[in-house]
């Protein structure tokens, strides 16, 4: 778990912050601190899909799959396991 | 619906909390406000306004998400007679200095989420306006900004006291109510000045030709602070519609679900909002629940053909989509496509609407015959009054003729206006004027692709090369395929000699493909 939180954060910071990780924490909601637009969700679901190798649903597309990091490995550890 | 006549933007806020006090009139996560509310709350901003030594024609900026606290913010800066500058939510603490020394604001109305920007912002030139925070005394008072220096006052505070009587300011209809900076594709951002007749009578144009009544369920994924945005919280508030916010459109299921839940009735979107809804939303699986959608309307940039072709096909056949036409200087809309013309005149932008007319006119000021390109020139109450602080770039584009939008169009017999390009986007290949536009729709209709910018990098050779920056719809596509493709639809001139494959186009913050960061990536 902590793995892939540490690989999501990995892939935020260097994608959307720039290297500059000052207030995001694994709660951090990325919409709501301007982190990441639409298009970021895209750039985000398409590591998700390459990385863990799973299928991300158009359903599956809310915040609370995909809007923090929590969210994200929380996610992602329902979707391995299926 | 035939509205009474308005010359006051907020006399449409009004009308409707005296008509319908206690409908809803908007809607945003766990928030239901009605009209009344909402016109009281505008109420007290403006006596606060007006008690601070605020006049007619001064400037406050609105730094806000699409929320309640923007729409009292918006409704409160113009019945106190000053003018809003909203300002684009994805700012950057260099710009939000240039925009407020531009801007000489008296006021600054936000939230705690820009509090991170002030604090990198320059505190000389904060000081010189108030700034307004929403909830700024419960959370931040002592995380906040420093308050010794900086004018900092609770946003709610201000707003709590139920004032039902609308403030009696003399406000003439021709004067400043709204500065809006358009996204420009180039060069910096201009002001684009708006008065009250401008806006007024364009929303009532929209409200007319959209058919929109009381009974309209607006969901809003685009943000107020882009005139399209900006347009939907007034037409709906004209006629005593609802307006459901959602700012999560980077989660689209989310926002198809809350389309079923609400029975949302109408959408509006950008070409990116539809391109994005298509590729990654279920859409598609769950037309049979969008039964309550009456129409679909597009504006802010050309869609191409294979992206209305498959929205037609995802939405309801009852689900009618207008295609329209605008730009922040005739306060958002200029031309819309009847809906029953969709299939016909598919790549139209249609007709002038209702109180504007449109020219087509060549390079020396001349109409052209139909099926003949002219620039469009466009004129009535909704043409701006001008660049704020920039009278080069409105004598540029302001004349006795009216408004030149820069755009290359042709009317086919029946009038119908058909955009070909825009006159400084043509990029010129060995000779050839290429409209880019033409190109990214050929290789759209392609299907492998979900995005494309065609660009023009500067070349020895020819002059111009042109570079398509692309995203793949899957890991199928490759250069080779993408040439093969291109080459069966283009002759040889018009052939990308680069492409470059990106994970998604960069946008600006209303969702149009910004040009200029996609030179970047080359």
């Amino acid at each position: 778990m902590s793995d892939i939180k540490s690989k999501i954060k990995e892939f935020i910071i260097d994608n959307f912050l720039f290297g500059d990780a000052d207030g995001l924490n694994d709660e951090t909601s990325f919409l709501d601190e301007g982190i990441i637009d639409s298009t970021g969700i895209l750039e985000l679901v398409n590591f998700l899909e390459e990385e863990f190798s799973i299928a991300v649903d158009d359903e599956e597309l809310i915040p609370e799959n995909l809007d923090s990091i929590k969210n994200v490995a929380a996610y992602l550890e329902q979707k391995i396991k299926a | 619906m035939i509205l009474p006549a308005c010359t006051h933007i907020h006399h449409f806020l009004e009308n409707s909390a005296l008509r319908l006090p206690d409908k809803v009139a908007l809607i945003h996560d766990g928030t239901r406000a009605t009209y009344a509310q909402i016109n009281n709350a505008a109420n007290c901003l403006a006596n606060w306004l007006i008690n601070n030594k605020v006049f007619p024609g001064d400037r406050i900026v609105l730094l806000l998400e699409n929320s309640l606290e923007y729409a009292v913010g918006y409704y409160g800066i113009l019945k106190s007679g000053a003018v809003a500058v909203p300002l684009s939510t994805d700012i950057k603490p260099d710009a939000l200095n240039y925009f407020l020394s531009e801007i000489e604001p008296a006021v600054i109305i936000s939230a705690k989420r820009f509090v991170r920007l002030f604090k990198a912002a320059d505190s000389i030139i904060l000081q010189k306006s108030k700034i307004l925070i929403k909830n700024y005394s419960a959370i931040l008072k002592s995380s906040g900004l420093n308050s010794s220096s900086i004018d900092v006052s609770d946003f709610d505070e201000l707003i709590s006291q139920d004032l039902k009587d609308n403030p009696k300011i003399k406000i003439f209809e021709n004067a400043l109510a709204s500065i809006i900076y358009t996204s420009g594709s180039t060069g910096k951002p201009k002001g684009v000045m708006l008065s009250h007749k401008n806006i007024a009578t364009n929303t009532a144009s929209i409200c007319q030709y959209l058919q929109l009544t009381e009974k309209e369920i607006q969901m809003v994924v685009l943000p107020f602070f882009y005139v399209m945005g900006k347009s939907l919280i007034n037409t709906h508030f004209a006629v005593g519609g609802t307006v459901v916010l959602n700012n999560k459109f980077a989660f689209p299921a989310a926002v198809i679900n809350q389309m079923i839940e609400e029975k949302i009735t109408g959408f509006s979107g950008v070409p990116s909002t539809y391109a994005y809804l298509l590729h990654r939303s279920p859409l598609a699986k769950k037309r049979d629940q969008l039964q309550s959608l009456r129409y679909c309307s597009q504006a802010g940039g050309h869609m191409a053909l294979a992206v209305k072709k498959a929205l037609r096909r995802a939405l309801p056949d009852k689900t009618d989509i207008y295609i329209m036409y605008g730009a922040t200087e005739v306060a958002a809309r200029l031309t819309f496509l009847e809906p029953n013309r969709f299939a016909e005149k598919i790549d139209s932008i249609g007709k002038p609407i209702p109180g504007s007319k449109v020219k087509l006119l060549d390079k020396k000021g001349h109409d052209v015959e139909p099926g003949q390109k002219g620039e469009i020139i466009a004129s009535g109450d909704n043409i701006m009054q001008g660049y704020w602080k920039d009278e080069i770039a409105t004598a540029k584009v302001l004349d006795d003729k009216g408004y030149h939008t820069g755009d290359l169009a042709y009317q086919d017999q029946e009038g119908f206006l058909y955009i070909k390009g825009r006159k400084d986007s043509l990029i010129k290949v060995s000779g050839h004027r290429i409209n880019p536009q033409e190109i990214e729709d050929i290789m759209l209709a392609t299907g492998l692709f979900i995005e494309v910018a065609v660009l023009g990098l500067p070349d020895n050779l020819s002059g111009n090369k042109l570079v398509a920056v692309i995203v793949p719809e899957n890991g199928d596509c490759t250069e080779k395929r993408v040439f093969e493709a291109c080459a069966k639809k283009l002759p040889k001139y018009k052939m990308p000699a680069e492409i470059k494959m990106i994970r998604a186009l960069p946008k600006n913050a209303s969702g149009k493909i910004d040009r200029s960061r996609c030179i970047e990536l080359l």
